[in-house]
């Protein structure tokens, strides 16, 4: 199918990459984040969404296409708590956005939505979850998983991972170290986004402070 | 039948010409991940009047060259600056005909959202709304992406303050402390940054915004234009208002002074 290949290719040919990490009780997302324009007012290009207060998704690719499914996710995910009376649980919750983004690669006259997105949440009975959904409709679970232009080489980086026991700490530097190596690029802490979420608290946003720390914990290994 | 051919990976024109067949709808990608039809809607943005919104010291201020290509046409009429609501206000260019539509689905959301909650819209909600709207007709092949570039001043009550918003032919909104759109936008962002917006009061920003719109012409010289502006600030309450004729006429006339003032200063150094 090519529309979806095409598709695929917008996402790459936007030149960012997005990397997530799943640790033993956390998740941690890392994007880029280029502001180019000196006057746009940079707090509104975040491509880090809260679709519920403890689902949190990373938006890669065409992001009118991203806003306009993240505002989709929110919609399914409300409903299923109010239908079921309880919270949406990530699996769920990606697979539904998945459907959604299958039905625009079967109904003639629909374009396909040009983004990846990766949601992640603490679920009540099954801990760290980091899902993947693609333009074409595919979805699964990941330890660890990248989107973007720079992405088969940040998945073969997180292949050599083990992320299964890694604690807070380890999988936010982690998750940073491979998207600098990657990006081959010396962050400082505006060049990026970073969102966790852990076991207690919901889906968040580190700033810029919290980033720096991380930063320079890394470079201070090496 | 279409004057294409298949070249074994992908149609071609006739002559070997690439994206001929891509470009028939919304519901197509290229093989290199463009929409080809939403970067013709902005082509339809590129040549049309300016649009320039400043978010200053005291509130915010957005100004549209209105050109009139007949005398005989009533100065007020073809608005690109609308009310929407009592605490927001929408002005749009390019392909004049879609801004109806576009206003008018502003309002009702408007409406609704008070009739709803009680309260007034926030900006970001009012601008994620028409991000949505804009997007939704990009994404069938039965419809066709609006040709506008719209900016959108709101008040939050939360905050207390004015913001602009700014929403492109594909749907992409983003916050702005200065923007511009339509032609020459390039060189309208170039002068808006040389500004210092947080020193900038909103009257004295009206007359930047001419001075702006008068120095970026270029071709259109002949064609004269009427400086519409809507502001939402201290002085009117924090409500959307469309700038007095008055006003706007003495900053069309220190804009035309300054910019031929300029103009001649070149011509003398040129000599």
């Amino acid at each position: 199918m090519y529309q979806t290949e095409y598709a695929k290719k917008a996402v790459e040919s936007g030149g960012l990459t997005t990397v997530a990490v799943r640790g033993s009780d956390s998740v941690c997302l890392v994007t880029q984040r280029k502001v180019e324009d000196k006057l746009v007012d940079a707090a509104s290009m975040t491509r880090m969404f809260k679709v519920t207060p403890k689902i949190g998704c990373v938006v890669t690719g065409l992001i009118a296409d991203g806003r306009s499914l993240v505002a989709q996710a929110r919609q399914e995910a409300f409903n299923f708590e109010y239908q079921n009376g309880y919270a949406i649980p990530c699996s769920y919750l990606a697979r539904r956005v998945a459907d959604i983004a299958q039905v625009n690669t079967q109904h003639a006259g629909r374009r396909v939505m040009a983004v990846d997105m990766i949601f992640c949440s603490i679920d009540d009975e099954a801990g760290a979850q980091l899902y993947h959904v693609d333009p074409a409709g595919h979805y699964h679970g990941y330890r660890a998983t990248a989107a973007g232009s720079k992405f088969q080489e940040a998945v073969s980086l997180l292949e050599k991972k083990d992320t299964d026991s890694m604690d807070l700490e380890t999988t936010i530097q982690t998750a940073i170290m491979t998207l600098q190596t990657t990006v081959s690029a010396d962050f400082k802490p505006e060049e990026i986004e970073v969102a966790i979420v852990q076991s207690g608290s919901g889906f968040s946003l580190l700033e810029d402070a919290e980033v720096e720390e991380h930063l320079t914990a890394i470079a201070e290994r090496d | 039948m279409l004057p294409v051919e298949w070249s074994g990976e992908e149609w071609t024109g006739l002559d070997g010409a690439p994206g001929i067949v891509y470009d028939l709808g919304c519901n197509i990608y290229s093989p290199d991940g463009r929409v080809f039809q939403i970067e013709y809607a902005a082509k339809a943005v590129e040549n049309s009047g300016a649009l320039i919104g400043l978010k200053c010291k005291d509130g915010v201020i957005i100004g549209a060259e209105k050109l009139m290509p007949s005398r005989l046409l009533m100065e007020s009429s073809g608005r690109r600056v609308h009310p929407v609501g009592m605490h927001a206000g929408i002005a749009f260019t390019g392909y004049a005909a879609d801004g109806r539509p576009v206003v008018n689905a502003a309002r009702q959301e408007v409406e609704n959202y008070h009739d709803y909650y009680g309260v007034d819209m926030p900006p970001h909600t009012l601008a994620e709304r028409l991000g949505h709207y804009f997007h939704a007709y990009t994404t069938y092949g039965g419809y066709r992406p609006f040709g506008l570039t719209t900016m959108v001043t709101s008040f939050d009550e939360v905050t207390q303050e004015p913001f602009l918003h700014m929403i492109d032919p594909s749907g992409t909104q983003f916050r702005f402390h200065g923007a511009a759109a339509g032609k020459s936008k390039q060189a309208a962002k170039t002068e808006i940054e040389k500004l210092n917006l947080k020193a900038l009061t909103c009257a004295e920003a009206l007359k930047r915004i001419s001075l702006i719109i008068h120095t970026i012409r270029e071709e259109e010289k002949d064609k004269p234009f009427v400086l519409e502006a809507g502001w939402i600030t201290a002085d009117t309450d924090w409500k959307f208002q469309l700038v007095p004729k008055n006003l706007r006429d003495e900053a069309f006339e220190w804009g035309k002074a300054e910019f031929d003032k300029m103009d001649d200063d070149d011509d003398d150094d040129e000599d």
